[in-house]
């Protein structure tokens, strides 16, 4: 993937080209906004990591004219947005301008990494109908599921919470969420309902090694696969 | 020194020349009234004198009076006063008339004198004139008690200072109570003053405020621009100290993250391994100081309806990961919790609950975070089921820096310090108990916050 790092600050920038080199990215640096602004017009990244404490041209300013310029005629960038100020304004701010997530400096870099990943898969998500997870596939045309490559038999019920969770990897989803998703299908969905499908898709997920984490009184994530 | 009232120092200067005025308006009404009142009594004494005078008859051995029984008592007769008088002849032998009647002090020819004396142990007013007795004149001496003339003395000085007295009255209300009115706009302001919140450096509206406190509002709108002023400046400072603060953190800790994902000597690793947590330290540090920084009271604050169910849902992404990274199992129990308040402060608030019962717990602990409404109270608690906090320290652990002896982990002692200044500063207030339910063993602990609901 291609990834445009905006980051005044040496030691910072480096640390993260490294690391996001390390996850198998390329990845351009820069630390001025009004290069960011012009990189991104010329060619497409897949995500841009912007920080908002820039010199002359601050990061809310590269924001909105990636929004409205030419650099988005082909479906807007995702944008990840650092900032070292807190105040909710900011967040507001930068959100309402965009970005599609935000992180408060200093983060731990495991964060930064999921982050990214998932940012990178909500814009494949969106390009592909093939949606993977570790030795998972999912044909969202064909409507298949494939485990090793083998056809994998699910429920239309049991598809669709999987579909909702696959586009939150690392995340967890609130079970209202998965009710709402899931319920487009005339009827009411108890809470215990989805249990029941969570619990028939473990079986068939984690011989796998595709783990799905219960968050009490919450919901659910699937985690980030890591091997058998 | 005791605030002195404006009403009784305007009062004890107003009183003394109002009393020194009503004596003299007294005074001055009192002496030009008495003195023909009392001219008009001696003129009734004159005139009996000149009545008795012309009694007088020559006899061979001198004169006598001869005077009417009827007119005598008719001469006498008198209300209030008892009536006294002594007729003399040519050489001062007594004619008639009461015996002793004292004359007066001086005799120097036809004038008639008035004189005050004593006789039979009253005061009395007494007259002495001159009558014709044949070629030479005799002497007539009428005197009368002085009751009438006390009572008018008594009747005119109470016509005069009862006017005075009500005037000074009336001055003396219309003072207390107009100063009062007077003072109304002043106590308005102290009244607005009072009910602001410490944060509230609006300047007060100068309207409704008389012109002589102007002055007093201008130049505390002028402290409070300033305060106001100054506190803008802590607040930028504190964002660019976040800022210059956070970026290299954050560059230092991605770094070490880097050298610990390569293969190391473990001498090496377990030194660099050091440096990473005391980065990681550093850096919540720095968050922990700057969240109480701006908790602290005259800060900016974003008041709002916050809803502690939605805050805590909207950060349970990255709690859940905290947590899991250290294998405890952080559960929810939200229900919606209306809160008046600042969203960033009452998430570090949260946050730091949170981070605390992860941090101090063991591993496979459960956590448990709970919002909602408790009658008219919102609330929030996070309970844990790990070594839980002696009651003797409940209360130490919220000051700040303090950590219970013997305690592991990285904390500074700053987390529930700072979650107790965002509750003050929310009209809440933090309480610290076991865990568990009232069924089962009491375990662990429970840090609740409560808040006014908003």
């Amino acid at each position: 993937m291609r990834l445009l790092i905006v980051e005044d600050d040496a030691p910072l920038a480096s640390g993260l080209r490294r690391i996001l080199e390390a996850e198998g990215h390329a990845v351009d640096v820069t630390s001025r906004g009004e290069q960011a602004v012009l990189a991104a017009s010329q060619e497409r990244f897949d995500l841009v990591i912007l920080d908002i404490g820039l010199p002359q041209m601050d990061g809310f300013e590269v924001l909105r004219r990636l929004r409205t310029g030419s650099a988005d005629k082909n479906g807007p960038m995702p944008v990840l947005v650092l900032t070292a100020r807190d105040a909710v304004e900011d967040r507001v701010h930068g959100l309402d301008l965009g970005a599609d997530d935000y992180m408060v400096k200093p983060f731990a870099m495991p964060e930064l990494t999921a982050r990214v990943r998932a940012l990178l898969r909500r814009s494949q998500a969106h390009g592909g109908p093939r949606i993977t997870h570790g030795p998972l596939a999912l044909d969202t045309v064909a409507r298949r599921a494939f485990l090793r490559n083998e056809p994998l038999e699910l429920a239309a019920r049991e598809w669709a919470v999987l579909e909702v969770l696959l586009g939150k990897v690392e995340k967890i989803v609130s079970k209202e969420a998965i009710i709402q998703a899931v319920a487009g299908w005339g009827d009411d969905l108890s809470p215990n309902a989805i249990e029941v499908y969570v619990s028939r898709l473990r079986s068939k997920l984690e011989p796998a090694g595709i783990k799905i984490r219960t968050v009490r009184g919450f919901g659910y994530m699937l985690e980030e696969f890591k091997g058998n | 020194m005791a605030a002195r009232s404006l009403r009784a120092h305007l009062l004890r200067m107003l009183l003394p020349p109002i009393a020194a005025l009503l004596l003299l308006g007294a005074l001055v009404a009192y002496y030009p009234s008495i003195e023909p009142a009392t001219a008009a009594y001696d003129q009734g004494l004159v005139d009996i004198g000149v009545s008795l005078g012309a009694y007088i008859r020559p006899v061979a051995q001198g004169f006598r009076l001869e005077l009417p029984s009827a007119v005598d008592q008719v001469l006498r007769r008198d209300s209030y006063d008892s009536v006294y008088y002594q007729v003399l002849g040519p050489q001062g032998e007594r004619i008639a008339g009461d015996d002793g009647l004292p004359g007066p002090a001086s005799d120097n020819g036809d004038a008639i004198i008035t004189y005050d004396t004593t006789y039979k142990d009253q005061n009395v007013r007494a007259i002495a004139l001159r009558a014709k007795c044949g070629d030479a004149s005799c002497r007539v001496v009428v005197a009368e008690t002085t009751v009438k003339r006390k009572r008018l003395a008594r009747d005119i000085l109470f016509s005069t200072l009862l006017p005075e007295i009500m005037i000074a009255f009336a001055t003396l209300l219309i003072v207390w109570f107009g100063v009062k009115r007077g003072l109304a706009p002043l106590a308005r302001l102290s009244d607005e003053i009072k009910a602001r919140s410490p944060g509230d450096l609006r300047p007060i509206d100068a309207a409704g405020t008389p012109e002589e406190a102007a002055p007093l509002v201008s130049a505390l709108n002028g402290l409070l621009g300033e305060v106001a002023q100054s506190s803008r400046n802590q607040q930028r400072f504190l964002a660019n100290a976040a800022h210059q603060l956070r970026t290299p953190l954050a560059g230092l800790q991605a770094h070490t993250e880097l050298a610990l994902a390569k293969p190391l000597p473990d001498p090496v690793r377990a030194e660099l391994q050091q440096v990473h947590e005391a980065t990681t330290r550093t850096a919540r540090l720095a968050n922990q100081l700057l969240a109480l920084a701006r908790a602290e009271p005259g800060a900016r604050s974003n008041a709002a309806q916050v809803n502690l169910r939605s805050l805590a849902e909207g950060e349970a992404d990255t709690w859940v990961h905290q947590a899991l990274a250290r294998d405890v199992d952080l559960g929810f129990e939200l229900e919606a919790a209306q809160v008046q308040g600042d969203a960033f402060l009452l998430r570090e608030a949260l946050a730091n609950l949170v981070h605390n019962a992860i941090e101090y717990s063991h591993r496979g602990a459960r956590v448990t975070v709970r919002t909602g409404r408790r009658g008219a109270q919102a609330f929030v608690e996070v309970e844990d089921d790990g070594p839980g906090i002696p009651p003797a320290e409940r209360e130490r652990v919220l000051e700040r820096f303090y950590r219970v002896p013997g305690t592991t982990g990285t904390g500074s002692g700053l987390g529930l310090a700072i979650v107790r200044e965002i509750a003050a500063g929310h009209g809440g207030s933090i309480v610290i108990t076991e865990g568990g339910t009232a069924a089962s063993e009491p375990k662990g602990c429970r840090v609740a916050i409560t808040f006014p609901h908003g």
